[in-house]
């Protein structure tokens, strides 16, 4: 009998045979990590929000009803999943976890960090199974990966292939893969085909751009969740970083000085308090040289809103002289930062 | 007894093994190519020479000079765009000055075969821009010889690997890590929801290997066609002895005096292979005409009744292509150029401003406004980069050595 078992595993397997053995220890070992999370909800401004042209798609952007999917964090009860998956008005005792054998638990919040779309859950449950985590040192892109999510039935998880597409996503906080990501399995494990966790799926929502099983998926990364963890388990919940605004629209460089021509100051903005005109050429942000626009996104992104920065611009001064020479004037602008409105650029 | 235990645990991972080794292959080529990505405006290129060539989609460039482009990484260059083809959505562009520049060449898409792996890198939604590390995404060939109108993808890759918006003008990759394509075109749901679906087109290296002399001569480059037939499918009831849908194109008419009849075109000839390759149906024979530029000859196969006849096919108008070629050799400064790559003065007007300045005949145009002039096209963005009545810097070869020359616009006319 052994001996047949032995000759059988010795035969050599067609390389999609391979695969798919590979794929099912992943899914019945690590997916008894995966729960689904049920939410009844009151109201849902967050899930259903397709804005403008996107609007008119609101069965493909809007969060559909039905479970979504988290991760059991520790023996203890500790459940990770998507921020997202847990917003909106939740009615009272509306929140539930369902586990790998069907059990159901009434779950609780116990914290969040909106930015990066992560949330801690509590159930009352001991002798929990937990995912081994991945060393990020042997992980990279077009290292396989594979998305599980709970389906409404509990009995098998779902299990989703693909590559890890970035590393560095979301400002260091995420992975991206082009394993298909949706409001069902957001909030799942992803993981390595040997089942270890790289980051628990986040930023399927309805205002992303990406949309869902687009090919662009996010997990935030496991080490980022570590290092959270003391926070949201001390009840914080952290609401995301406010991103900046200047309010200019951007033109080609200038060929003369280079860095960013502006084409318009939007009115009522910071760049209009600080005295910023249309055809000045930013050229330096705090103290750093701007070359593109794409460098002055960087250095806006390292800005928060409120803060005071220092930004040069070059002035055409006086008309072209003969030969098409124009002269510039230096002027250094000192601008606050104001809270970036929606569908705008920095 | 411990012996075989060990043994089957050890075959227990074999599935693993494989599979593992297949990801270090992928990562392996995954970091390969990507170092090879441009970040390109609002989408993608891939460099294909160490000189600093660029590929990329025409709809991602446009004909713009001066381009602020990135490399995986962040370093920052200057591309200018030199040959393109609005119609079939390629542009060829050339970093400034480029040296050493990480690459990969072009690879055989003829050799492709459906369900074999490819990767695409790209930067969709511009997620890759700041941290500039672009996007990799992982699928199959699903399909070739996809035929697609305006843009002309008449010869398309089809693949699942999932490219968005952002990722036009990025390459696919196949496993031996070289370019077999370069990614454009997705079909989407509706027009306001522009995420892939699956269904991604990539156009073939081999098409645009075989323009890239038209690219790196400057300008656009023109998709070659028959002038002087009409087509139908074979299987079409309207015309007798049409064959069987599948059989090629049938040639309903030929023009009198033109290229197709001089080529030896005649009505009720049935096209089956151009070039070696397989006419279908009419949309084939389209993108198969359409793998090269206009002014090319290709090698026809015809059935005419129980006869099989070779017919050599110059593709385009001879015409039309001398009367383009004449004029991208004048410039408004009173200058014309020499036919050929090189840029040599062949005459100059009286009194025109480049005599005026100081041009010879002769002359040979190397620089202008301080960076080198690859081709015509080049010599007319300089030309019009300055207004009339400024001055652009030129730099000529005249007699061995270089020499400077301050070229005044001419004011127009009044």
């Amino acid at each position: 009998m052994s001996v047949a078992l032995v000759l059988s595993l010795l035969a050599p397997a067609q390389e999609g045979d391979a695969l798919a053995a590979v794929l099912r220890k992943v899914r019945d070992q690590a997916g008894r990590c995966v729960v689904a999370v049920e939410v009844d909800r009151e109201s849902d401004p967050d899930g259903q929000t397709a804005r403008g042209s996107l609007a008119t798609h609101t069965d493909y952007y809007n969060r559909p009803r039905g479970p979504a999917s988290g991760v059991l964090w520790d023996a203890e009860g500790h459940v990770v999943t998507s921020q997202f998956n847990v917003s909106g008005g939740i009615k009272k005792d509306g929140l539930r976890v369902v586990l790998w054998d069907g059990r159901r638990a009434p779950a609780r919040i116990v914290g969040w960090d909106e930015g990066r779309d992560i949330a801690l859950l509590k159930i009352e449950e001991t002798g929990l199974p937990v995912l081994p985590k991945a060393d990020f040192a042997k992980l990279g892109q077009g290292s396989f990966v594979v998305v599980l999510g709970r389906a409404p039935d509990p009995s098998s998880p779902t299990v989703n292939l693909g590559i890890l597409s970035a590393m560095s996503r979301m400002k260091g906080a995420a992975v991206q893969t082009d394993a298909e990501m949706n409001y069902g399995n957001s909030g799942g494990a992803l993981v390595t085909l040997r089942g270890e966790l790289v980051g628990v799926g986040c930023n399927v929502k309805p205002q992303a751009v990406w949309g869902q099983s687009g090919g662009v998926g996010f997990a935030c990364k496991v080490s980022v969740i570590e290092d959270l963890l003391p926070r949201l388990k001390a009840g914080e919940k952290i609401p995301a970083e406010k991103e900046p605004f200047l309010g200019i629209r951007p033109g080609e460089g200038n060929p003369d000085v280079g860095g960013v021509q502006v084409v318009q100051v939007l009115p009522g903005s910071p760049a209009e308090k600080a005295g910023m005109k249309a055809e000045d050429v930013i050229v330096e942000f705090d103290g750093k040289k701007v070359e593109d626009y794409e460098a002055f996104t960087d250095l806006m992104q390292a800005r928060k809103a409120g803060d005071e920065v220092a930004i040069k611009v070059m002035r055409k001064k006086g008309k072209p002289a003969a030969g098409g020479k124009q002269d510039y004037a230096e002027h250094v602008l000192k601008a606050k930062l104001e809270e970036r409105p929606a569908g705008l650029q920095p | 007894m411990s012996a075989l235990l060990a043994l089957l645990l050890l075959q227990a991972d074999e599935p693993l093994r494989r599979i593992e080794e297949e990801q270090a292959r992928l990562r392996a080529v995954c970091e390969e190519v990507k170092r090879a990505y441009v970040f390109f405006g609002q989408g993608s290129g891939v460099c294909i020479s160490p000189d600093g060539w660029v590929l990329t989609n025409f709809h991602v460039s446009g004909d713009r000079d001066g381009q602020r482009v990135r490399m995986t990484g962040g370093k920052a260059y200057t591309a200018d765009v030199i040959g393109f083809d609005p119609y079939g959505d390629v542009a060829l562009c050339k970093i400034r000055d480029g040296k050493e520049l990480p690459f990969r060449e072009l690879g055989d898409s003829d050799a492709l075969r459906v369900g074999q792996a490819v990767i695409a890198v790209g930067n969709p939604f511009l997620l890759g821009n700041g941290s500039w590390e672009p996007t990799i995404t992982h699928g199959i060939v699903s399909a070739l010889h996809r035929y697609m109108d305006n843009p002309g993808y008449s010869d398309a890759i089809q693949t699942d690997a999932q490219i968005n918006p952002g990722n036009s003008g990025g390459p696919l990759i196949a496993m031996d890590g070289k370019v077999v394509g370069i990614n454009g075109r997705i079909d989407i749901r509706r027009f306001t929801n522009r995420v892939n679906t699956g269904i991604g087109y990539a156009i073939p290296a081999r098409q645009i290997e075989r323009y890239l002399a038209a690219f790196k001569a400057g300008g656009r480059a023109f998709e070659g066609y028959v002038e002087g037939i009409t087509i139908g499918e074979c299987g079409d009831s309207r015309y007798e002895g049409a064959g069987l849908y599948g059989d090629g194109i049938f040639v309903a008419g030929v023009v009198q005096d033109s290229p197709a009849s001089k080529a030896g075109f005649e009505p009720g000839d049935i096209v089956f292979e151009i070039e070696g390759y397989r006419v279908t149906n009419a949309n084939r024979f389209h993108g198969i005409v359409g793998n090269w530029p206009q002014g090319e000859t290709l090698r026809f196969k015809v059935r005419r009744k129980l006869d099989e006849v070779e017919l050599k096919v110059f593709l385009g108008d001879p015409e039309k292509i001398r009367e383009r070629e004449e004029a991208s050799r004048r410039f408004p400064v009173g200058l014309t150029l020499a036919p050929g790559a090189e840029l040599r003065v062949a005459s100059l007007d009286k009194d025109g401003a480049a005599e005026k300045a100081g041009l010879k005949v002769g002359d040979v145009l190397r620089r202008g406004e301080g960076r080198e002039l690859l081709c015509r096209d080049e010599l007319r963005g300089v030309l019009v980069s300055r207004k009339p009545g400024e001055t652009v810097k030129l730099v000529v070869l005249r007699d061995g050595k270089d020499l400077e020359i301050p070229l005044p616009l001419p004011l127009p006319a009044p």
